[in-house]
């Protein structure tokens, strides 16, 4: 072999040229060094390029899009996001232009990956999250990510985290269960929105989601089928009680006819499980979001009608009760947010009951200091994971294996605002979560989540486990 | 040269929460190509056909047997086939495989529409794969058409007819912008116009109207259809974007016509309907003309029954030269009845549904016999959609100048979109909006 086949063979003029380029950009005190720990890196795939994009989520609001290159191939990751974003969140950077997309472009955020984040990680190997995740934070150099954007930090976690998994030629679900230790890929049980209310939808509902959770179908194909059969009854019912005005979705799929009655809510979809034959194999959940309604210590059950008659205020105490009827009126098995963010006095009042699963969301927002108060107080007893009010997958893994020792339900959700990709549902597997919230079974950016987990499940074959009955552990 | 070595197919689910079929192409080389097919709530008696389980699973829309259709028979045939042969392949499925032919050309009976489209997609996806080139080139390649071109995007984003729950006979009013430099910009456009038009829409009509319907478009509880184009005006020149966005319409004139005494009953939606609204053809076509005059409209699709020549070759021959009359429920994508058209000058403008045709090779025909007749062409998504993009590549290898895939609302819809963004961005300088020349972007092919 010549030495310029030699050179040719092995890339070895461009590779050594690329480690220079890299160490005069880097401005390296040491360059010798920079260029060795650069090779070193070498020896198998690494990023070699990232390339951000603003995009279009499920509402038409911008979103970051990132593709990130390595050897073996590219990898794309588009960012979620929130409606009621709060101050323990991780922070999205929008660009706040008023006459560009109202306000609500990214570009500053797909600048800070093109420039900042790309040059950072250029080099790094895929497989290695918890590096990548962290030198993202290091260069962001803040508590919530405002400087780079928890939307920027966040898309390229979950591309590299899809590069890693394709670097070790395992599936991505795979790749996540053995970043976060040992679990056992689960399916999960899907709890579909099928009614909307509160800021989701236009509708007088105060309450934000209930869902059906399909917990007694024997694998997720199953589960499916029972949730998209449901779902299509209650239209049915909703046309037919209301008209079929009352049949158009809000964000999340659901559908929100112009009632403003919990019971009246409940009663639809009653009916419409039994309907489907499923009556006793569907279980319902709500998501009341009630920090959206609380007015200083009280509830306006009212707050989303345009005609109040001030008759709706709730004490907390006053919705302890409600909460206890309709639990012993209905099958519902999991309550969300039954309470303010900050009173925590009556969260830990009605989880000490018992009556259900009690989830934090807007009480935790997924941040690790609330879930150890939550913990210590035992104050709700399962964990709403939102990706985005996290910022980086290592730190996603962190809060949920805090949640799981303390023997919580986990709860992989998305957002209002989504787009096809799919990452939660190989998440909601790899961390064998238990349940996921992707919203109804309409729209596509919800129905690629759990179109994903139909391909995981025959992708695992007999090896598949649906959560069903063991949903809470 | 890689070729294929295994096809297997699932069923999904679409953004309606229906069932449908998704393929995945595996090539010699390791490589999976996926494609998954759209699929309509208002089926024209003339299209290709869906194959469906009935029985009670599902509600009757399974496509398990379809699926099936795609494993133990499609699958075992295309084995070691080159997937950059689209025509063979496709025509090896439509003819050979199935077999089924009506009086309109090949039906698809047997082994169903859905399941030849989704192996036809996934083999052009991986016909790309295999030559290296991106998916638009290689259908710009298969249709021999030389220059590609960005669509004029048209959003849907009123909804009325049979999508739709409010009084509205009309089913969909769209805003183009035509005015744009570029893809990039359109999208801005439309999407700033759409999130106006919602906050017009909520004051005057409440929250509840803002939720949406199956392409992501309002339903405002409208009482006529002028108001829908006044809302649309409104909004248009709230984000300030007057004589750059204007409008289209696709009436769906199919849906309330009556074919005993050949009339149109714009009121069809009423409860306590009882037939004295009704219009003749020649009526309702001196509706559109007033609208044409009072608004910016620059497209009307489906302005009459699906069975009406008359008077759809009235109205191109009236206005047909300053709006495009695009043919959806005449034409349901099917080149006898596209010749048809031609002939007796029914309309100048295509809308293309893949799943109507049924194959990658039948809609390159149907659009290049389009254009040799100095047509338009919209490519156009369905109802029930996922989050293929295929028809984003397809507009733009076809150089269609116009695509149709909903509101910027919900990401089936978006997902299109978004793709015609990336497009736009590899083209780099190289790219080219249709802009104002969205009726014949490029010469005949």
């Amino acid at each position: 072999m010549s030495v310029q086949d030699y050179l040719d063979k092995h890339m070895l003029s461009r590779k050594l040229e690329d480690a220079v380029n890299a160490a005069v950009r880097a401005k390296t005190s040491d360059p010798v060094l920079f260029i060795s720990n650069h090779m070193r890196k070498a020896v198998q795939s690494v990023i070699t390029k990232i390339k951000a994009r603003q995009i279009l989520d499920s509402r038409g609001i911008p979103t970051v899009e990132v593709d990130l290159h390595t050897n073996k191939g590219v990898f794309r990751a588009s960012v979620p996001s929130g409606n009621s974003t709060s101050m323990y969140e991780a922070v999205e950077l929008r660009d706040g232009d008023k006459g560009v997309y109202l306000g609500n472009g990214v570009a500053k955020a797909v600048k800070n990956i093109n420039d900042k984040i790309s040059e950072a990680l250029i080099g790094m190997d895929p497989t290695l999250q918890s590096q990548i995740d962290q030198a993202m934070i290091d260069l962001d150099k803040t508590e919530k990510k405002g400087e780079l954007g928890a939307n920027a930090i966040l898309a390229v976690s979950i591309a590299a985290c899809k590069a890693g998994a394709a670097e070790k030629e395992v599936p991505l679900y795979k790749h996540i269960a053995d970043l976060s230790g040992k679990t056992s890929p689960t399916l999960p049980v899907p709890a579909f929105t099928v009614i909307s209310g509160g800021k989701h939808a236009g509708s007088n509902l105060a309450i934000q989601e209930i869902m059906i959770l399909p917990i007694g179908a024997s694998k997720f194909e199953e589960a499916l089928r029972m949730g998209t059969e449901t779902y299509h009854h209650l239209k049915a019912v909703i046309t037919e009680k209301y008209g079929a005005h009352n049949c158009n979705v809000g964000e999340d799929g659901g559908f929100a006819p112009n009632i403003s009655s919990f019971r009246e809510a409940l009663d639809l979809v009653k009916e419409a499980i039994s309907r489907a034959g499923y009556d006793e194999k569907i279980k319902i959940a709500l998501d009341v979001a009630a920090t959206d309604f609380c007015i200083g210590k009280r509830y306006d059950l009212d707050f989303q009608s345009p005609q109040k008659s001030g008759q709706n205020f709730k004490s907390a105490e006053d919705m302890i009760d409600l909460y206890k009827e309709l639990c012993s009126e209905y099958p519902i098995v999991s309550i969300e947010d039954p309470f303010d963010k900050e009173d925590w006095e009556h969260i830990k009042h009605i989880s000490s009951l018992g009556i259900c699963q009690v989830v934090g969301d807007d009480l935790l927002m997924s941040n690790a200091k609330r879930i150890e108060r939550a913990i210590t107080e035992s104050a709700c007893n399962a964990l709403l994971l939102k990706v985005n009010q996290v910022g980086t997958i290592t730190e996603v893994i962190e809060v949920v294996k805090l949640a799981k020792e303390a023997h919580w339900g986990v709860v992989t959700s998305h957002r209002c605002g989504e787009t096809i990709d799919s990452f939660i549902a190989d998440l909601s597997v790899g961390l064998a979560s238990g349940v996921i919230k992707a919203g109804a079974p309409c729209r596509g950016e919800r129905l690629e989540k759990y179109n994903q987990l139909l391909r995981i499940e025959e992708e695992l074959g007999d090896q598949a486990v649906y959560a069903g009955e063991d949903w809470r552990q | 040269m890689a070729t294929i070595k295994a096809v297997k197919a699932r069923q999904i689910f679409d953004s309606r929460g229906n069932p449908t079929v998704e393929v995945d192409v595996i090539l010699s080389d390791g490589t999976f190509h996926r494609a998954a097919v759209p699929s309509g709530a208002s089926t024209g008696v003339y299209e290709a056909l869906e194959l469906r389980d009935g029985g009670s699973d599902y509600l009757g829309k399974g496509v398990l047997k379809a699926v099936e259709n795609v494993n133990s028979i499609i699958a075992p045939a295309l084995l070691g086939k080159d997937p950059t042969k689209q025509t063979e392949i496709d025509n090896f499925m439509v003819q050979q495989l199935d077999g089924t032919v009506n009086e309109w050309g090949w039906c698809k009976q047997k082994l169903g529409a859905n399941a030849i489209l989704a192996v036809s997609l996934a083999v052009c996806k991986a016909g790309a794969a295999v030559k290296k080139i991106p998916l638009y080139k290689h259908i710009a390649n298969l249709a021999g058409n030389k220059t590609l071109v960005l669509p004029v995007p048209s959003f849907n984003v009123i909804n009325g007819g049979s999508h739709a729950g409010n009084k509205l006979a009309m089913q969909e009013f769209m805003i183009l912008p035509v005015g744009a430099s570029s893809f990039k910009e359109a999208m801005k456009m439309g999407v700033e116009v759409y999130h106006h038009l919602k906050a017009v829409i909520k004051k005057k009509y409440g929250q509840d109207a803002t939720n949406v319907g199956d392409e992501g478009g309002f339903a405002p509880n409208i009482q006529e259809n002028k108001e829908g184009l006044e809302l649309l005006k409104t909004a248009i020149a709230k984000a300030g974007y007057t004589g750059k966005v204007v409008i289209g319409m696709d009436v769906a004139a199919s849906e309330f016509y009556d074919n005993k005494d050949k009339t149109y009953d714009l009121n069809f939606k009423e409860e306590n309907n009882d037939g004295s609204q009704k219009i003749s053809g020649d009526s309702l076509k001196n509706v559109y003309k007033s609208y044409v005059t009072d608004y910016p409209i620059v497209s009307i699709e489906d302005p009459f029954d699906q069975d009406d020549w008359e008077h759809y070759a009235k109205l191109t021959a009236e206005v047909g030269q300053q709006v495009q009359i695009v043919g959806d429920d005449l034409l349901v994508t099917n080149p006898k009845r596209v010749e048809k058209a031609i002939k007796e000058k029914a309309c100048n403008a295509l809308l293309l549904k893949v799943n109507q045709i049924g194959s990658v090779t039948e809609s390159i025909e149907a659009v290049r016999m389009s254009k040799q007749a100095g047509w338009g062409v919209m490519a156009s998504h369905r109802s029930g959609e996922t989050e293929d993009t295929f028809i984003a590549d397809l507009s733009v290898g076809l150089a269609t100048g116009q695509i149709k895939t909903g509101a910027p609302c919900r990401s089936e819809r978006l997902a299109k979109y978004n793709q015609l963004l990336r497009i736009e961005e590899e083209l780099g300088s190289a790219a080219v909006y249709a802009g104002a020349k969205f009726r014949a972007p490029v010469e005949p092919y």
